[in-house]
């Protein structure tokens, strides 16, 4: 009997045994067949996701730390056809909350996923908060309702919504063509056009990364965090911007002009302080991009619009006159009121000679036959090699995108004549752009080291912020010169009673109108006018440049672009807290500050 | 005595053979019941693993949104602040731009002007750069078995980070 229950309880164990190991073995076996292997790799389909993860857009903001270009929440609206249970609940609400076509949306809605139709059609993609949440009032009111035996209540199965960023500018059109635009509506491949928005582009936009996110929380790794785009801070204050295109647009309206610039610059670093163009987009509604600026017309006219500024650039061919010992302030010079060079004849703005006049009675009454003069006594190789170290060859560098310049005509290239020394010393016969200007003229107003114009401050990258340090590109003349050159404009304008002083502050400056080459020739009718001037003297802390396209109250740069700069510049010594000479010169710098009490 | 008792002890078993029966059924039974609380505790750990990573996937969406939320109210406050809606409302009040003569200016001796804006968050408690998720957390118990016993004490200190991710499984590029 004993022997008998151990074979049983023996036989049992072995065929347990055998079913057991005939079980592993066979587990193995399937684990291990080709079939098996092909299942495991479709099942980590099941385990997580791949996504490529955009980061947010990195903000502007101006030299205060006011928001200039952010990003706001907008939602995309669309249908999971596989989760729709009530096609026309859904399309009612949908097409009437969207204001999207009825017959359309239903459509969609009674579309039979897979087989060639697409799972999920996105409705709209750019949905504001207040629709979304007209949608979620629905949405809960429905699953609040009571229904009875028999009755279906209503739902928006299938109806789904999701956050995304949007490129937003609270200010609007205000300093649009320094900033540019962004192209948001292309939401996967949007790049940024013009302005800082083109310049730091690929800072802004930051390093989209795949990264796997896991479905089986078993599997769950950390997601992997994607830094935000770069933030930059920019040099310009939002409320001297403001003032600046206000001036403008008045001084537009006031003089007829087809067009108009304006920079405000710091000479002593380069910072752009405000920059306004005419027109102005609307960077939140870029699409009106060509209505805007049809063809050939620049974004942004201060960096790339050439033009012949006129008698402006006379205080260029003086600077290099000084600073070659060529003249000093004290040189006379007899002006008969014409000079013949290379075939043409030179004239000044009245067509009368002015007799014997020293340097600083040139630039006062802005004589083209003195400063044509000057410019045969440098020579071209001087007057050339000045005009390269202005920087007139080639673009400024200034970090905005879009920028553009006119070559330089120099001696040996085949467009070059003799009498093009003479008309470039007076600012004709050669093309520059309204930056270029500034740059050039800031040496004079910084004891000659010309600096990068710039408008980005600091950026923030990785959650440190860096400040971008002033950058000197050359020192044309010396400091000497600088000085003397300013001191004989300062003394020009006041001799002139010149329509641009400001009372209170001495300023230097120069007039410009530049004649517009036609296929005709010059005309006389229609010009350029201009102005330049900074600011204090003694230690300037901006430099204004007007630029006025063909105004139609006069052609003089004198009458146009001089009192523009006299009633910005009122403002501005305001806004930048620069009290007037007899406070300020007053004042023991060191140990105390002036601040305005208003 | 000792004898005796060794006597008596195998008498009763002869006697009775189903003592022995009951004695491997105990074995069994015992085998099973450490089964049994092997398997709950693994589906504990496993149950915790998961309540936690649908935790933090949901605190990752919450951090998402929050992000998005804190830009779009930064916009919001930039609209309603906007150089146009407060130089409007200036003018609503009848406030003029000062004429710069009309300004007075005062010394005030130590006076320090306003320094550029810091745009940078605050500076935080420097990150410790170690997984998130604990391997306790990511691997299967017996891998976390082999870690603790096995590998980590042959493993010199500083190349248990190393250990750790290798514990991890490694993400694979799959179609949504």
């Amino acid at each position: 009997m004993r022997t008998t229950n151990w074979n049983r309880f023996f036989i049992i164990c072995v065929l347990a045994s055998v079913v057991a190991g005939v079980a592993g073995i066979q587990l193995i076996r399937i684990q291990n067949i080709e079939g098996a292997k092909q299942i495991l790799a479709d099942s980590e389909a099941y385990q997580g996701i791949n996504r490529m993860i955009y980061p947010e857009r990195g903000s502007i903001y101006d030299s205060d730390g006011r928001l200039l270009a952010g990003n706001e929440v907008i939602y995309e609206v669309g249908l999971d056809l596989q989760a729709i249970q009530q096609p026309e609940t859904v399309a009612s609400v949908a097409s009437s909350i969207l204001g999207l076509d009825y017959a359309r949306v239903l459509g969609y809605t009674q579309m039979k996923p897979g087989n060639g139709n697409p799972y999920f059609i996105v409705l709209d993609g750019f949905v504001s908060k207040d629709k979304i949440a007209q949608l979620e009032s629905i949405k809960e009111d429905y699953s609040n309702r009571s229904a009875k035996r028999g009755e279906v209540r209503p739902n928006l199965n299938g109806l789904v919504w999701t956050a995304n960023n949007k490129r937003s500018y609270p200010e609007g059109t205000l300093a649009s063509n320094m900033l540019g635009f962004y192209s948001f509506l292309d939401r996967t491949d949007g790049i940024g056009y013009f302005g800082v928005e083109e310049a730091y582009d690929d800072l802004m936009a930051g390093e989209p990364k795949q990264v796997y996110s896991a479905i089986d929380p078993n599997l769950l790794i950390a997601i992997e965090e994607v830094p935000p785009g770069v933030t930059v801070q920019l040099t310009f204050n939002r409320e001297i911007q403001a003032m600046t295109e206000t001036k403008l647009d008045e001084a537009i309206e006031w003089s007829g002009a087809e067009n108009g610039t304006i920079i405000v610059y710091d000479p002593e670093t380069g910072e752009i302080i405000a920059m306004a163009t005419n027109p102005r987009l609307d960077p939140n509604e870029y699409w009106n991009y060509s209505d805007l600026f049809p063809n050939p017309e620049p974004f942004n006219s201060a960096i790339s619009s050439t033009y012949e500024p006129g008698s402006v650039f006379k205080v260029i061919t003086m600077a290099a006159g000084l600073d070659s010992g060529v003249v000093t302030p004290e040189s006379t010079f007899n002006d008969t009121g014409s000079l013949y060079v290379g075939g043409a004849t030179i004239y000044n703005w009245n067509m009368g000679g002015w007799g014997e006049v020293d340097m600083t009675g040139c630039m006062q009454h802005s004589l083209n036959v003195c400063l044509a003069w000057l410019g045969m006594e440098l020579g071209p190789d001087r007057f050339y090699s000045y005009m390269k170290s202005f920087g007139f060859d080639r673009n400024t560098g200034i970090d905005l995108g879009g920028e553009s310049h006119w070559p330089l005509k120099l001696p040996g290239d085949g467009l070059w004549y003799e009498v093009d020394l003479a008309t470039n010393s007076f600012g004709q016969g050669i093309s520059v752009t309204p930056i270029q200007m500034v740059m050039a003229i800031g040496a004079i107003a910084n004891d000659g080291k010309m600096m990068a114009p710039h408008v980005v401050k600091a950026m923030v990258i990785d959650g440190k912020q860096y400040s971008i340090d002033p950058v000197v590109v050359g020192t044309p003349i010396s400091a000497n010169t600088a000085r003397t050159l300013t001191n004989m404009l300062v003394n020009s304008l006041e001799n002139e009673a010149s329509n641009a002083l400001v009372e209170g502050y001495s300023l230097a400056g120069k007039t410009g109108t530049g004649e517009i080459a036609t296929p005709l020739g010059y005309t006389n009718y229609s010009t350029n006018t201009s102005f330049v001037g900074w600011g204090p003297a003694e230690d300037p802390k901006f430099l204004v440049y007007i630029w006025l396209e063909k105004p139609e109250i006069s052609i003089w740069g004198s009458e146009v672009a001089a009192p523009v700069f006299s009633d910005l510049v009122s403002d501005l010594v305001v806004l930048m807290n620069i009290p007037p000479d007899n406070v300020r010169l007053a004042d023991k710098p060191g140990d105390t500050s002036l601040v305005n009490a208003e | 005595m000792e004898k005796a008792m060794k006597k008596n002890l195998l008498q009763a078993y002869k006697q009775a053979p189903w003592r022995t029966q009951i004695q491997w059924i105990g074995i069994f039974l015992l085998v099973l019941v450490g089964i049994a609380v092997v398997a709950g505790v693994y589906l504990m750990i496993s149950g915790r693993a998961a309540a936690a990573g649908r935790r933090i996937q949901s605190l990752e969406a919450d951090i998402s949104a929050l992000e998005m939320e804190i830009n779009d109210l930064k916009t919001q406050y930039a609209q309603v602040s906007s150089a146009k809606s407060l130089s409007e409302r200036a003018n609503a009040l009848n406030m003029t731009m000062l004429d710069p003569l009309e300004a007075m200016y005062i010394e005030v001796p130590g006076y320090i002007p306003p320094s550029q804006p810091v745009l940078a968050p605050p500076p935080s408690v420097e990150e410790i750069s170690t997984p998130v998720l604990l391997p306790e957390f990511t691997a299967s118990l017996w891998d976390w078995l082999r870690l603790k016993v096995f590998i980590e004490p042959s493993l010199p200190v500083e190349s248990t980070e190393s250990v750790t991710t290798e514990v991890a499984p490694a993400p694979t590029e799959v179609t949504p």
